[in-house]
């Protein structure tokens, strides 16, 4: 561990707590006393200042130290959380950012702040009801000629520390450390050890770092605390920590009270009441196993006990691994078997996914190779080994899945920022969020999510006085809902805001040439002009939105993940935009028809139903297709029309199908020459040579080792009824 | 079978001291002899069955199962402009790799009516393209390569079978819906 990657390690550590404290403070917003949010907040102030401290960044400590500082006045009900609080909290979350970004910039890491830097953080400090921190804490005289022995006491922590040679060479000043224990209570005595007699001047090194300190240490923080100021230490300190008698007793009573079904084994236990840090329980347990490796040949019993090494290390009194033992064995035989969660490498996940992919193609083929054998007395183990890759497969799927609700709560801080840039009052409800789908496809939906939900607070919600005068409520709601349907997921993002204005979209999109004067659309085709490029109702441009790129951007990436979105809007009431999407990118339910001398798969969560073609039902008008299906008009197109490949097939006049199939609300009628049944489709992508072209999501392999076609009936629906621009939906 | 042609010939003349590229793929594509160089070919194939891909221009000749991958077939007659090939015993599919972009490379098939053999032109008999008098596309020709006499087109594989070029094309239905409809 060099100063670098130690340094590496703090910023990501830092990046993340305060992630945590952002969740925290947007909880805090809804619900100022939530205790577990209150919490968060204080720890993620808590842990920067103390690694901060560790690696001497005052600016960061003073800072933080304040916020902390004021977190736990509220924590321990001396202070309420109020809205302003809240919201200079939320400056102070991103003045830390700041802060922090400064010393990532800064190689040197002691470069004084600059002006403006300093000159927020005083701000945000006064407006927290503090004075700037006038000096660093001072730092505890250090007395070498003290005796070498530490003053016995029963409220006091003893603490050992052992520095390796490469200390400094690691970037380590175990000073800082010192300085900071101090933060955490009153450091009564500390005894530096230079081991003068084992150095000689010959091989002394002045690089190397040959210090020990003992410390008697008074503090009412709890062992992990302490040990947290160490944390750092980790690799080139020996720290033992021996509590204090008082704790010790304590650790006993809570022994006694630790319920039964949550004791694990002896290591966690003892840590779980805090009486050990993970860190010595590693140790120990590292000593365990080699000593157990030493006796390797001998029995099992000849393995030491963890208790017993943990004493020997002196990271705990004897006293409380005995009662330790016997709450565990009064436990051993209630415990039962938690559920466990591993955590799987992604890539892992996916090769396992290709695999399953492989087998299912596999599977198809022996099964065509049966059928065209004619073994009929292996049809039942085909099926029955069909019926397992299928479960296979979703079982391997499922993996994959994580539920949407994380990925969607970050946008509770965009819309908050967002809505407070632009004066707007806007509450931003979120449900489903349970609804899971593909890791994957989460990844890829977040960018095009974030844009449609910027529009809704830029463009969508009115200012509170416009709202006013509609006689709406102030406070603007965008309402973020997830479910599932049909092997699709559907998002919507819903707001009651001003609504999409058909006649000004239609204006806008003439006057850029998008559309002819002359041509015809229907309400919603003219609503979906705001997806074709270069076109932004809004006259004026927000650093948020608006520049005319974006809806177009949104809508390509929601079709490269096979989606399909729609937009639904009332001038005045507000819009809907549903995105819909298919579960997985990777394996799919499929319809297998033949069309001409080709076959293709239809998603089958779209097939409807399969009808008989009945050309007598059929109405010809200027090439327009409909069908009278149950008394509903139905548009439909013959496949081999719209591909061309109509061959010698039509000369006999086969029966036809019609599928019918459905995307969004629609429904529409492909005819088709024949049905050949369900199969399980592994998406192969066409690649960048096909990237523009519509009506077709992928290919997939049959059992036959054929390509067939999978069709996007969407855009199917599209091509079908551009050269008319006619509407068949609805 | 073709891949046993290219071996052998790779063989004969793999004692070839230069460093400079002097081998090329030679085929027949419309009874006109042309020539590639040898470094993008990846191997060649017996024609296996092409799918065709509906709403693209005639050149796209389909795709094609490669072991469990997809990969689309370009007809070399059509993009040559010498109309779409017809298939027989002896078309063949060359695949060749193709740079798509920074560092994306892409495998593309290349449908020709007969893979002749490999040669080995040396350097001094490549001479530039002529400014006009081809019925093929300029840019789509690298150079002319001299054998006994006679001059042999040497394609430029990476124009020939520009990705970005022949994804780009008009002839994609519903390219303009795009533009038109919403």
């Amino acid at each position: 561990m060099n100063l670098d990657s130690a340094r590496q390690a703090f910023i990501e550590e830092v990046a993340e707590l305060l992630q945590t404290m952002e969740d925290a403070l947007l909880t805090l917003e809804q619900n100022p006393a939530d205790p577990e949010s209150l919490n968060d907040v204080f720890r993620a102030m808590h842990t920067i200042k103390g690694t901060g401290g560790v690696f001497g960044y005052t600016p960061v400590v003073d800072f933080t130290h304040t916020v902390e500082t004021l977190m736990d006045q509220v924590r321990s009900g001396q202070m309420t959380l109020t809205k302003p609080l809240i919201e200079t909290l939320f400056e102070c979350r991103d003045h830390t950012s700041a802060l922090i970004d400064f010393i990532a910039a800064d190689a040197t890491g002691d470069a004084p702040l600059s002006p403006d830097l300093q000159r927020a953080g005083d701000a945000l400090l006064a407006r927290l009801g503090h004075e700037p921190p006038p000096t660093p804490t001072a730092v505890p005289v250090l007395n070498f000629d003290a005796p070498t022995y530490l003053p016995e006491a029963n409220d006091l922590w003893m603490i050992s520390l052992e520095f390796k040679a490469d200390a400094f060479r690691h970037g380590m000043d175990p000073l800082s450390f010192l300085r900071y224990l101090s933060s955490l209570g009153d450091l009564v005595h500390v005894v530096t050890l230079l081991p003068i007699a084992s150095i000689d001047s010959e091989h002394f090194d002045p690089e190397s770092c040959y210090l020990s300190f003992g410390i008697a240490f008074r503090s009412d923080a709890d062992k992990r605390t302490i040990a947290g100021v160490f944390e750092f230490a980790d690799e080139d300190c020996e720290i033992r920590i021996l509590e204090p008698d008082s704790a010790h007793n304590r650790y006993i009573d809570l022994l006694e009270a630790t319920p039964h079904d949550q004791i694990n084994c002896m290591g966690d236990l003892l840590v779980s009441i805090g009486a050990i840090t993970p860190f010595e329980l590693a140790r120990a347990l590292k000593i365990q196993e080699e000593t157990g490796q030493l006796l390797d040949g001998s029995e099992p019993a000849a393995k030491r006990r963890l208790g017993e090494i943990l004493v020997e290390q002196g990271s705990i009194k004897s006293g409380v691994v005995e009662q330790a033992v016997k709450t565990q064995e009064t436990a051993r035989g209630k415990r039962q078997e938690d559920n466990r969660i591993i955590r799987v490498d992604a890539q892992r996940l996916g090769h396992l996914i290709d695999l399953v992919g492989e087998l299912v193609t596999s599977s198809a083929a022996i099964r065509v190779m049966v059928k065209r054998a004619g073994i009929d007395n292996m049809n039942e183990v085909v099926d029955g080994v069909d019926y397992l890759v299928s479960e296979i497969r979703d079982n391997a799927l499922q993996l994959r899945m994580v539920a949407i609700g994380e990925s969607l709560s970050r946008f509770r801080r965009v819309v908050r920022d967002a809505s407070q840039e632009l004066g707007k009052l806007i509450d931003l409800v979120i449900t489903g969020g349970e609804t899971e789908l593909d890791k994957t496809v989460v990844e890829k939906i977040i960018d095009p999510l974030t844009h449609l939900i910027r529009n809704a607070v830029d463009h969508g919600i009115e200012e509170p006085m416009v709202r006013q005068k509609a006689g709406k409520l102030t406070t603007g709601t965008i309402h973020l809902n997830a479910y599932h349907d049909s092997g699709h997921i559907v998002i919507e993002i819903e707001d009651d805001g001003a609504g999409l204005d058909a006649a000004r979209i239609r204006a806008k999109a003439e006057a850029k040439g998008l559309i002819k004067p002359e041509e015809v659309l229907t309400r919603e085709e003219t609503l979906r002009l705001i997806f074709a490029p270069g076109l932004s109702t809004k006259e004026q441009a927000t650093s948020l939105s608006g520049r005319g790129v974006g809806m177009d951007v949104v809508r390509r990436n929601i079709e490269a993940l096979r989606g399909t979105v729609e937009l639904d809007s009332t001038l005045g009431v507000g819009t809907k935009i549903t995105i819909i999407l298919p579960l997985t990118l990777a394996i799919i339910e499929g319809f297998l028809v033949g069309a001409g001398r080709d076959q293709y798969v239809i998603p089958l969560s779209q097939v409807a139903e399969c009808v008989e073609m009945n050309a007598t039902a059929t109405l010809k008008q200027h090439g327009e297709h409909y069908i009278n299906l149950r008394g509903e008009v139905l548009p439909f197109i013959r496949l081999t029309d719209l591909f061309h490949n109509a061959d010698w097939h039509r000369a006999t006049n086969q029966r036809e199908s019609l599928v019918v199939v459905r995307f969004g609300h629609h429904k529409m009628g492909l005819v088709v020459d024949t049905l050949l049944g369900e199969l399980q489709t592994v998406i192969k992508p066409l690649g960048k040579l096909f990237e523009r072209l519509r009506g077709v999501a992928g290919a997939t392999i049959l059992g036959t080792g054929d390509i067939a076609l999978i069709l996007d009936v969407a855009e199917l629906a599209a091509i079908g009824q551009t050269p008319h621009q006619v509407t068949v939906k609805h | 079978m073709g891949q046993l042609v290219v071996s052998k010939q790779a063989a004969r003349s793999g004692r070839d001291l230069s460093n400079e590229v002097t081998q090329y793929l030679t085929f027949s594509v419309a009874d006109e002899r042309l020539a590639m160089s040898i470094t993008a070919v990846k191997e060649i194939i017996e024609t296996p069955q092409v799918t065709r891909v509906p709403m693209t221009p005639d050149y796209i000749r389909g795709v094609i199962n490669l072991r469990g991958n997809v990969v689309p077939v370009v007809d070399l007659g059509a993009r040559l402009g010498r109309g779409a090939l017809t298939l027989t015993k002896r078309s063949c599919i060359v695949l060749v790799e193709v740079q798509v972009g920074e560092d994306d490379r892409h495998v593309l098939g290349m449908l020709v009516d007969e893979v002749k053999n490999i040669l080995d032109i040396p350097p001094e008999d490549v001479k530039p393209p002529p400014e006009f008098g081809s019925e093929i596309r300029t840019d789509f020709i690298e150079a002319m390569g001299r054998v006994e006499d006679i001059f042999v087109i040497i394609l430029s594989v990476d124009h020939v079978l520009s990705v970005q070029e022949l994804a780009a094309l008009r002839h994609f239905t519903g390219d303009h819906v795009a533009d038109v409809e919403h």
